[in-house]
């Protein structure tokens, strides 16, 4: 068990994630999604992120699932996600499966409970599928442009600027406890002491990364003032210049029309053939 | 450099500075003008007010930090005060120390373009792209910040800065946070700028031997006030003064200080001036040595030869250092076998760090671990403190395989000190960041033995403080007392001078000697190649992820064409030895000081004095 411990966690280090979470976030230029307009994004993903709460007919949910699932496979998202996602999903059916059990119900519960389960999961792969196509770059614009102050979209480029090095430091600050704390002598059953010392480190550990943060940030509101920042926020200009490259072009349109008329035709079906 | 006499482009007039609650002033009644297209470096104490001298450039003091504030200060002919911080950056780059936090883009290209955009440049793009080719980034251009390492951090920052196209760049302490080898390459920069580009370019620095190889004028500050602007091989010759403020000129002014006075007991009777002024850099040197006729003739360049040639050249001529030979009677402590490790990347690759490693460390090593950034020496260490474990082939510690235990068993006999401090930094004190491990034992009558430690390292008046706020050399004392409160066999360390200033570098070496009576071995990743000289009784030269050069640490230095390929620098001294034609070859001044009397003596050459 000791010999085989380490290997797994090799493969899910911290390092690993960290590179799945920067590939999601910037790495596919070219796929089906990033072809548009980033603020025709944000608006057909708030469509499809708020609507399914109010929808209940099946038919029309397990449409919108087919059209996620089609564009998460043009989107390449990492399998990283995907797995999360899987065990999100599982671990809810699981759940659905228990509770209806054990309160004596039968598997007709379950098909009802399951368009919950549709719902989210139709808003979880569209969230995927948008946000693993539009880096955090074009997003920060396309807010800036759809009227979001300076500070706001300039915090989701900046935040995930620091992300890496975030996570890298949290990584050494839970060795810094590791290396110079003790595991537990009994694990005890399941290796429950275990995993306590390992939770109470994972959390304890942002303490001290606060704190760093705080520090450094000295540096960076100087660099900020220095390079300009507040200056542009009261001038027009820079976010004229800034945002110049945004375009809505003909295939935007497409887009949108197209994705109105699947989604039209599916009422339409969802009405003569109700699931 | 002609242009020096050229109109001033900054003029102060009795600036005095107060930080906003503070009870001193930092900067008191400074008065100083800076001509057109020079190249000054601020050397001076920490504390003395250089960073704050450089705000008060750029508009940050006082438009942004506002405090007491008198005196005059024209940029460019006008009044700074009336300016505002933007119009100001703009005359005036300034590139921070800390380079990770003043990049604030996740991409190298919008990095560079930042600044322009803001200020609302149309041509905003080619401004960036101008300045990443300036510097020769252009190859950059669409990295990821993170994917950078410390040195081209350095380099996007300076490239942000010129973005602007500002008549004057400060930089504050290039070579801190640096190794020397790329520490030349900001330098280089920095001097095309000056001298093609007319930039006028500010330095904080006190690496002497930078000052004199790239300054034009040199700036010494003490406690807020100026003591005085000199051309810079004249300031570097006043070593008592720069003494007195614990800056240390280049070794070879040392050099020819000491063998002066030496040699001619007369000079300290006639005033300075009546001397000629010692060399202050390796070149200037080179006459001075011809002077003494042991100089060029003698010295015999082989560049042509390859490393290995150099050290079977080397075996021949000395003897074999002593500690390869008792090495079998001594106990193996760390072993590696065949040990691959790698890292992956944004493209899902795996990029080797370390191939094929084999290597034995032993009780008694103090290992200097050299190599460029990259070359594996950090990811060796992490291999022995557990908390990586090799891909392939094993690495035994103290008898136990690392793959099959934890990093918390393995502490037991290792401490591993972090190059960056704030990152052992885990509780609110330095005192219960030192009791950590012993409390988490739960070792009972630990006090006796933290008091001793708390002592030994002048961290007794510290103790409550939170280690963050404590000054460089301070937190180093503080991880380094953590680590030996572990009572370690084996100790890491990675980097432990980097970004200290001279003195509480002098004072880390003599820590790392004393530390020999309680831990068996130490293990120290560094680019400090003095500490190597200094310190070190093994040293281990890694590149490309594999062992170069196994040896001590005088011979690492004969070994000038290995030494190049991995990108590192001797120190001075060592160079100026090979100019004079000195095999082997000497680790300090004293000895090369000692070694030129002693040739010069027999030689009867015309200082004839012996």
């Amino acid at each position: 068990m000791e010999a085989v411990k380490p290997s797994f966690w090799d493969k899910l280090s911290v390092e690993q994630i960290k590179i799945e979470l920067m590939r999601t976030a910037y790495g596919h230029a070219n796929t089906f999604l990033s072809r548009f307009d980033p603020r025709v994004l944000v608006i057909w993903y708030a469509f499809f992120a708020i609507a399914p709460w109010f929808i209940f007919n099946k038919t029309v949910l397990l449409g919108m699932l087919a059209l996620m699932v089609v564009l998460t496979y043009t989107s390449r998202v990492s399998t990283l996600v995907l797995v999360i996602l899987a065990v999100g999903l599982v671990s809810d059916v699981g759940y659905m499966l228990f509770v209806s059990f054990f309160f004596g119900g039968s598997l007709d519960a379950i098909w009802s409970l399951s368009t919950l389960t549709l719902k989210l999961l139709v808003i979880s792969l569209a969230s995927i599928a948008v946000f693993a196509s539009m880096d955090p770059e074009k997003f920060s614009d396309a807010m800036l442009s759809l009227g979001m102050p300076a500070q706001f979209s300039f915090g989701i480029s900046y935040g995930y600027r620091m992300l890496p090095i975030l996570i890298e430091e949290y990584n050494n600050l839970i060795y810094s406890y590791r290396l110079r704390g003790r595991t537990p002598r009994n694990k005890g059953l399941l290796k429950w002491r275990y995993l306590v010392y390992m939770g109470k480190i994972t959390v304890i550990a942002f303490y001290p990364l606060i704190l760093n943060t705080a520090k450094r940030t000295r540096t960076t509101v100087e660099a900020l003032e220095v390079k300009g920042f507040t200056y542009a926020m009261t001038s027009s200009q820079a976010k004229k210049l800034k945002l110049a490259y945004l375009r809505i072009e003909r295939h935007d349109y497409l887009f949108i029309a197209v994705s109105v008329l699947f989604v039209a035709a599916l009422f339409t079906l969802g009405r003569i053939f109700p699931l | 450099m002609n242009l020096n006499q050229q109109e001033p482009i900054i003029e102060i007039h009795g600036l005095t500075f107060r930080y906003p609650g503070a009870t001193d002033d930092v900067l008191r009644d400074v008065s100083l003008t800076i001509a057109r297209g020079d190249f000054i470096a601020i050397a001076g104490g920490n504390g003395s007010g250089k960073s704050t001298l450089c705000k008060c450039l750029n508009g940050l003091i006082p438009n942004y930090y506002v405090g007491d504030f008198s005196g005059s200060l024209l940029i460019n002919g006008a009044p700074a005060h009336e300016q505002t911080v933007s119009s100001l950056s703009r005359q005036v780059a300034y590139v921070f120390q800390d380079f990770e936090n003043q990049l604030v883009r996740p991409s190298v290209y919008d990095e560079a373009c930042f600044a322009p955009l803001n200020y609302g440049y149309a041509d905003y793009r080619e401004r960036g792209e101008r300045a990443l080719q300036l510097l020769g980034l252009t190859h950059l251009r669409d990295k990821w910040i993170w994917e950078l390492s410390g040195g081209q951090k350095h380099m996007v920052a300076l490239a942000g800065a010129l973005s602007l196209d500002p008549d004057v760049i400060v930089v504050d302490e290039p070579v801190a946070q640096l190794d020397p080898f790329h520490a030349r390459l900001i330098y280089d920069k920095l001097r095309i700028l000056n001298e093609v580009h007319g930039k006028t370019i500010i330095v904080i620095e006190h690496h002497t031997e930078f000052i004199a190889e790239y300054g034009n004028t040199m700036l010494l500050m003490d406690r807020g006030r100026i003591r005085w602007v000199k051309p810079v091989r004249e300031a570097l010759n006043a070593i008592s003064e720069l003494g007195e403020l614990h800056i240390e000129p280049p070794q070879v002014t040392e050099a020819f200080h000491r063998l002066r006075e030496r040699t001619t007991p007369t000079t300290q009777d006639s005033p300075a001036s009546s001397r000629p002024l010692y060399p202050v850099t390796l070149a200037q040197a080179a006459d001075w040595l011809d002077d003494l006729s042991l100089g060029k003739d003698r010295y015999q360049p082989d560049h042509s030869n390859s490393g290995d040639d150099v050290s079977s050249r080397d075996k021949q001529t000395h003897e074999l250092p002593q500690e390869a030979d008792s090495r079998s009677g001594r106990q193996p402590l760390v072993r590696f076998e065949q040990v691959t490790y790698g890292y992956k990347d944004m493209a899902r690759t795996t990029a080797p760090v370390l191939r094929g490693v084999n290597l034995t460390l032993y009780e008694g090593d103090r290992i200097a671990l050299i190599g460029n950034n990259g070359a594996g020496k950090s990811t060796l260490m992490r291999l022995i403190s557990g908390i990586r474990k090799p891909q392939q082939g094993r690495v035994t510690v103290c008898g136990q395989i690392t793959r099959a235990v934890s990093p918390e068993e393995l502490s037991d006999d290792v401490a591993f000190i972090f190059q960056n401090p704030e990152e052992m930094f885990i509780e609110d004190s330095i005192r219960k960041d030192v009791e950590y491990f012993l409390k988490a034992r739960r070792i009972p009558d630990y006090e006796a033995f933290i008091e001793d430690i708390m002592v030994r390292f002048r961290l007794k008046e510290l103790e409550q403080r939170d280690g963050r706020l404590m000054s460089g050399g301070q937190q180093r004392r503080a991880t380094l007392a953590i680590g030996l409160a572990m009572r370690p066999k084996i100790m890491l360390l990675d980097e432990p001078t980097a970004s200290l200033d001279l003195a509480s570098r002098r004072e880390m070496t003599e820590l790392l000697d004393r530390l020999q009576d309680r831990v068996q071995t130490v293990i120290v990743a560094t680019h400090d190649m003095q500490l190597v000289a200094d310190w070190a009784n093994r040293v281990i030269v890694m590149h490309n992820g594999q062992v170069a050069l196994d040896t001590d640490g005088r011979t690492v230095f004969e070994c000038a064409p290995l030494l190049e390929q991995a990108g590192l620098i001797p120190p001075q001294i060592v160079r100026l030895s090979h100019m004079a034609g000195i095999s082997p070859v000497c680790l300090t001044v004293e000895e090369l000081v000692a070694r030129l009397i002693e040739r010069s003596c027999k030689e009867e050459t015309a200082i004839g004095s012996c």
